[in-house]
């Protein structure tokens, strides 16, 4: 087992109901605990299909099994499906030092589409992200997905996205691993493709 | 014409209980709707500017402006408004006999109207089970089973807004003073629309001193027994004091001591009891049955008045003086009661960005000598 | 094979609470399993279901929670190893039959799972619970981790068996809801065989008569249960203690409040001053162990959720014990370094740690705190909750809502427990003005509907669903029908407990394990009751309209069944209807006639508001075809034509 970054290392999967976020987080926990990685796992779910926003909180760590909630300001890495989700979890978890991966498609809640509240502009969303969080990488995997035929694919090319920051031991042979569990073989192509696209987005 | 949006109209008109649904304001988009006499808001609306506001009869009504509009000429103020002749009428021989409240003179008007082509439709009002509804005619021959007086509040003028969707060039449409009253602020083209097109061919006024909320006369019928149907409502003249209600087969006399809660709050401002905004205006004639109080008004109201007679649709007479001075006491009272209760309810000719119910020439109400003390009519 | 049957003896397995509580019912060898679906319980039967047949069980989605205790009950009097599972409401309504079953107790082992939800994350209030134990004096087991979460099932069992009572175990959401690392333990082969004994003499528990008379016996037998609990609790191994030898503080706490508290000792490198004592079983509390770690200390912090429950137990021991062991501080909620409402979390307890210590608690830097909050203020606009696209009750609502403003008599709908509940929010038109227990909304409305002789004169409308009208909807009907009260009852009939995931009701032509069942048709069961009934589909809007409309008419207890198929239910997922399109020609926007009627005010998700070409537009991806928008366009822009594939496109 290789020693962490941090002991324990809390990742937060953040988007929207129906973005595929618990499937993500299940699979990054599974990668992990075949590792040999304590995993905990938090989930706020309650409105996944109803367009609320939808979190997870993996706590990884070495030896101890920790909350399912992460403390206030102390999220390592924040994944997130949807611009404005990782400011919302920003506002909680985030810290000068946070590294946030960011899908930039934007997923307009009915209060937007009311006209009750206006969405921030992308160039706004980028300059936020920038400047409360130590890195981000911005990234189009909704787009990247469509492309591939399934905009869902967009969740399997964030696992891919954290696993090319190299910030968490995650591989492609562990994804496969884990992935066939889930999948039926002739969906598992794709969704390794999915998951190479994610990678070559962040690796250096 | 200042003109405000739905949520003026809320504040200013639904939430004061100044509507009189009128129907104005309906049959235009999903916010505004008329139900068994009322009308409703049904969700908020955020627009600055709307026809609900722009076409309703309780809200910055200028009656300089439509005064110019209609008769060149500013508001005066005087008790029957602009007219050029007053007579009494009844229906000619060439009318089929209906159930008229009096001389049948508006629907020998309408009919001939239709008949002749100087409509293409009218805008009338019937009955609905307890309920009077408005209902759009384009032949001649279904004039008189709408007529009777109603007393109550209609949605009359919706037909107009919905007559509008079916290309109608030239209709003609029977109302009360705040129903014509309307009509005349459509016919501004309040909001200086591009695509507004005025399809109104003739409007017959019909003398109103006040109306009963429609809802609440069906319940205290509705207590007294099993009432299906209304087929007429009368009050005879002084000094009967009842409402007479024919139903199918009943008839219900009612003290007026018992109607007048009945009369909405928004008729105690209304200055206008000879319905002012139409081509011609229609009345009953008291001490002589059968018979109507006829003004015309306008030219167009004349020429028909002409023809009618000519065709033998309308039979008229001179006035007797007595009547014409009391129908001019009548209707002067009636303008001075409702500026002195729009003065006291504070709106009319509000300032500083208030908005009013009514505006007019400060000169007119001066020279009414409306004292406030002498206030004792007030709607109760 | 469900992931819970899968892996030996040994194996390690990421799980979640409720997977590892149905693993832990598989390892103790339970046969029988009935619950009503509700968060964050669904998840236990929905498992088990799963594997019914491959673990010969029998596994049931009851009508409502006391007859699932009644069922589960049932196993256990022949014998057998029975589970019963609820949210919280559910022991409420279970709570009358469980008062009789703790006097006369069970036989085969019976645990109830009940899980509570501080926070109210999927509920309506977040009253907690685990005083029933006390009340209908039962043990009460509490799971500190995911670990205790699977293996306190089977001690349960045992001690059942030991004692022959029921075994209160509660979770809670951040338990049942949250994964965490299990290692499994074996699944048992043998099986018992159904019997249910009753020719023993009358008051022996296992053979005679099931009954909780006579008082001056059986109070005084359940008695000695607890007492008997109570000792087996000082050596329960799934109590444990972590931290110095002499502690300056001790915590006392249970469930996911473990994980917070030893979070917390961490956050604030507390290790070598603060212990944590962690009490799976909370009612009655073992007194020999709170003694021997009591009176190594001075200070104690109890944290748990929601109400001060352990700490009010606490100091009860405490006091009993303080000529022996000295008076001790206890704090918790009742001095309020805890809130006595809402979730634990590790930055709460590390506050109250810190307080109490003088550590320090590392905080963000305030520039940082300052600009972060701003950021989410602009940056991150609500998301409130509304109706999925094609979901029945959003055209439901609609429907009342228009009919209720033009009646213009300030009528109003009583709401009740699903989906339909978000009808309480402005986005959703606002039309529900109150929401209680399960079927409370007809029962209200039975009540407002017998206040005409105070003058009452608001129409009054109860909203139902349909899993709700057979769990407790029914006899508010039975009532309000008795009485003439004045009332429309709309049942929302979406084919399922759809809300919590489709668990099926005695509507539904299908059982837990997948069986065919006996349907029962809620119009008949109206109909035999006496009310006036009435069918729609909610989706043909004018015609539900025109209903409403003539149902305002009429006097009693009227019925309007509001029938159409929730839009994720496995069997209309992904079919679309209609395919929907905006004639942008037509569409009037933002102008006096519309003033994007659809986009500001129906809200469907499907519909999207073109802030460039000011037209309004069909998100293709998420419309699901119903064709109800088409129905409320002022300017008949949005047009439907029946869809061709059937299938949505691949999303």
């Amino acid at each position: 087992m290789k020693p962490l970054k941090s002991n324990p290392y809390n990742l937060v999967i953040t988007g929207v109901g129906g973005q595929g976020n618990v499937m993500a987080s299940r699979v990054i926990g599974n990668m992990l605990s075949i590792l040999g990685y304590r995993v905990t796992i938090g989930e706020t779910f309650g409105a996944s299909q109803r367009g609320g926003a939808v979190r997870s909180d993996l706590r990884i760590s070495e030896d101890i099994t920790f909350s399912p909630q992460i403390p206030k300001g102390g999220a390592h890495m924040i994944v997130a499906m949807e611009p404005a989700e990782a400011i919302r979890v920003l506002g909680q978890l985030g810290n000068p030092d946070v590294q946030v991966i960011c899908n930039m498609r934007p997923i307009h809640s009915v209060n937007v589409i009311s006209g009750e509240f206006t969405y921030p502009t992308e160039e706004q969303h980028r300059q936020w992200l920038s400047e409360l969080s130590g890195r981000v990488w911005f990234v189009n995997t909704t787009d990247e997905a469509v492309k591939m035929g399934n905009p869902i694919l967009s969740n399997i090319m964030l696992i891919g996205a954290l696993a090319g920051t190299g910030d968490l031991p995650l591989d492609r042979s562990l994804f496969e691993t884990v992935i066939a569990h889930w999948l039926s073989a002739d969906k598992l192509e794709k969704n390794l493709a999915a998951f190479d696209k994610g990678m070559a987005m962040t690796m250096q | 014409m200042q003109v405000f949006g739905p949520n003026e109209l809320a504040a200013d008109v639904l939430n004061k209980d100044l509507c009189i649904g009128c129907g104005a304001c309906t049959q235009m988009c999903p916010y505004l709707k008329s139900y068994k006499g009322k009308t409703s808001m049904l969700f908020s609306c955020t627009r600055q500017q709307g026809r609900c506001h722009a076409y309703c009869p309780k809200a910055e009504v200028d009656l300089d402006e439509l005064s110019n509009f209609l008769f060149g000429k500013a508001y005066e103020g005087s008790p029957l408004g602009s007219y050029e002749k007053v007579m009494i009428s009844k229906a000619g021989p060439k009318m089929i006999s209906g159930n008229f409240q009096a001389g049948g003179t508006v629907s020998a008007l309408m009919t001939r109207a239709l008949q002749k082509g100087q409509i293409d439709a009218a805008v009338l009002t019937d009955w609905k089970g307890l309920f009077p509804i408005p209902k759009l005619v384009t032949r001649p021959e279904d004039v008189v089973p709408c007529a009777s007086s109603k007393y109550l509040t209609s949605p009359t003028v919706s037909m107009l807004n919905k007559a509008q969707e079916l290309n109608y060039k030239r209709l003609g449409i029977v109302g009360t003073p705040c129903q014509l009253t309307a009509v005349a602020k459509i016919r501004t083209n309040p909001l200086k629309r591009e695509d507004f097109k005025d399809t109104v061919g003739l409007t017959v006024g019909l003398f109103c001193t006040w109306t009963l909320d429609a809802r609440n006369l069906v319940k205290y019928l509705s207590a007294r027994g099993d009432v299906e149907k209304i087929k007429k409502l009368d009050i005879p003249p002084p000094p009967s004091e009842i409402l007479i209600v024919t139903t199918a087969d009943d008839e219900i006399k009612i003290p007026l001591s018992e109607i007048r809660p009945m009369i909405p709050h928004s008729c105690s401002i209304c200055p206008d009891m000879t319905a002012e905004w139409a081509d011609v205006s229609v009345g009953v004639l008291e001490g002589r049955p059968g018979w109507n109080t006829l003004i015309i008004r306008t030219e167009k109201g004349a020429k028909l008045i002409a023809d009618a007679e000519k065709s033998g649709f309308l039979i008229t007479d001179r006035m007797p003086k007595e009547s014409f001075e009391h129908l001019l006491t009548a209707a002067g009272n009636k303008k001075v009661r409702a500026f002195r209760q729009a003065l006291k309810e504070g709106c009319i000719n509000n300032a500083d960005n208030g908005h009013a119910a009514l505006r007019v020439n400060p000169a007119v109400i001066k020279g009414m000598r409306i004292e406030p003390e002498e206030d004792h009519v007030g709607h109760t | 094979m469900s992931a819970i049957l899968k892996g030996k003896k040994g194996e390690q397995r990421l799980l979640m609470g409720n997977e590892a509580i149905a693993r832990g019912a598989l390892e103790a060898g339970v046969q029988v399993v009935a619950g009503y679906p509700g968060t964050p319980s669904s998840d236990i039967i929905e498992n088990l279901s799963r594997v019914a047949k491959d673990r010969n069980m029998y596994v049931e989605w009851s009508v409502n929670e006391k007859v699932a205790a009644e069922v589960a009950a049932a196993g256990s009097l022949a014998g057998l190893r029975s589970m019963c599972t609820m949210k919280m409401n559910g022991v409420h309504v279970a709570s009358d039959f469980l008062l009789h079953l703790a006097l006369s107790g069970t036989r085969g082992g019976m645990v109830l799972v009940a899980c509570d939800d501080p926070n109210a994350h999927s509920s309506q209030h977040e009253g907690e619970m685990r005083h029933f134990a006390q009340m209908l004096e039962i043990p009460l087991l509490e799971p500190g981790n995911f670990q205790d979460a699977k293996d306190l099932i089977k001690w349960a069992y045992e001690l059942s068996e030991e004692l022959r009572s029921i075994i209160f175990i509660r979770s809670t959401t951040r338990l049942s809801h949250a994964s965490g690392q299990v290692i499994l333990n074996e699944l048992p082969q043998t099986e018992r065989k159904a019997v249910f004994s009753y020719n023993g003499f009358i008051l022996d528990q296992m053979t005679g008569s099931v009954i909780t008379l006579p008082i001056f016996f059986k109070h005084p037998q359940l008695q000695e249960k607890i007492k008997k609990a109570e000792q087996r609790f000082e050596s329960c191994p799934f109590n444990s203690y972590t931290g110095p030898e002499n502690p300056e503080v001790l915590i006392l706490t249970s469930s996911a409040c473990n994980l917070y508290s030893i979070e917390a000792v961490h956050l604030l490198g507390l290790q070598s001053r603060v212990g944590i004592l962690k009490l799976a079983t909370t009612w009655p509390l073992p007194k020999g162990l709170i003694r021997k770690h009591l009176q190594k200390v001075g200070l104690v912090l109890v944290v748990e959720e929601v109400l001060p429950f352990l700490e009010e137990n606490l100091k009860v021991l405490a006091y009993e014990m303080a000529s022996e062991i000295g008076i001790k501080r206890i704090l918790g909620k009742r001095d309020g370094i805890l809130p006595g409402f809402g979730e634990m979390s590790p930055s709460l307890v590390a506050g109250a740690l810190a307080k109490i210590t003088g550590a320090k608690l590392d905080q963000r830097p305030e520039e940082y705190e300052k600009k972060v909050a701003e950021r989410v203020f602009f940056g991150a606009p609500a998301r409130d909750w509304t109706f999925c696209p094609g979901c029945p009750h959003r055209a439901t609502l609609w429907s009342i809502e228009n009919v209720l403003q033009m009646d213009h008599r300030q009528g109003f709908v009583c709401g009740d427990v699903g989906c339909y509940t978000m009808g309480l929010s402005p986005i959703n038109f606002g039309t529900l003005k109150t929401a209680h227990a399960m079927g409370s909304g007809t029962g209200l409305a039975g009540g407002f509907g017998k206040l005409e002789q105070f003058g009452m004169e608001q129409p009054v409308f109860s909203v139902c669903g349909d899993s709700t009208f057979f769990h407790s909807g029914i006899p508010a009907l039975a009532n309000a029908v008795h009485h003439g009260a004045n009332m429309i009852m709309v049942i929302l009939d979406n084919s399922g407990t759809a809300m919590t995931g489709f668990q099926p009701h005695p509507g539904i032509e299908k059982n837990a394990m997948g069986d065919i069942a006996k349907a029962i048709d809620i119009a008949k069961v109206c109909e035999a009751i006496g009310a006036k009934v009435r069918i729609s589909d909610p989706f043909e809007v004018e015609k539900t309209q025109e209903i409403l409309f003539q149902l305002l008419e009429e006097k009693g207890t009227r019925v309007l069944i509001l029938k159409q198929v929730c839009a994720l239910s496995p069997e209309k997922k992904g079919v679309k209807k209609f395919e929907m399109i905006v004639d942008a020609k037509r569409c009037l926007g933002e102008e006096c006639g519309c003033n994007r009627l659809c986009t500001r005010i129906f809200h469907c998700p499907g519909l999207v508001w073109d802030k460039e070409t000011k037209k309004a537009r069909i998100d293709p991806i998420l419309c699901a075809g119903c064709g109800v928008c088409a129905s409320i366009c002022p300017a008949k822009a949005i047009q439907k034509t029946p869809a061709t594939s059937g299938k949505k496109e691949a999303a």
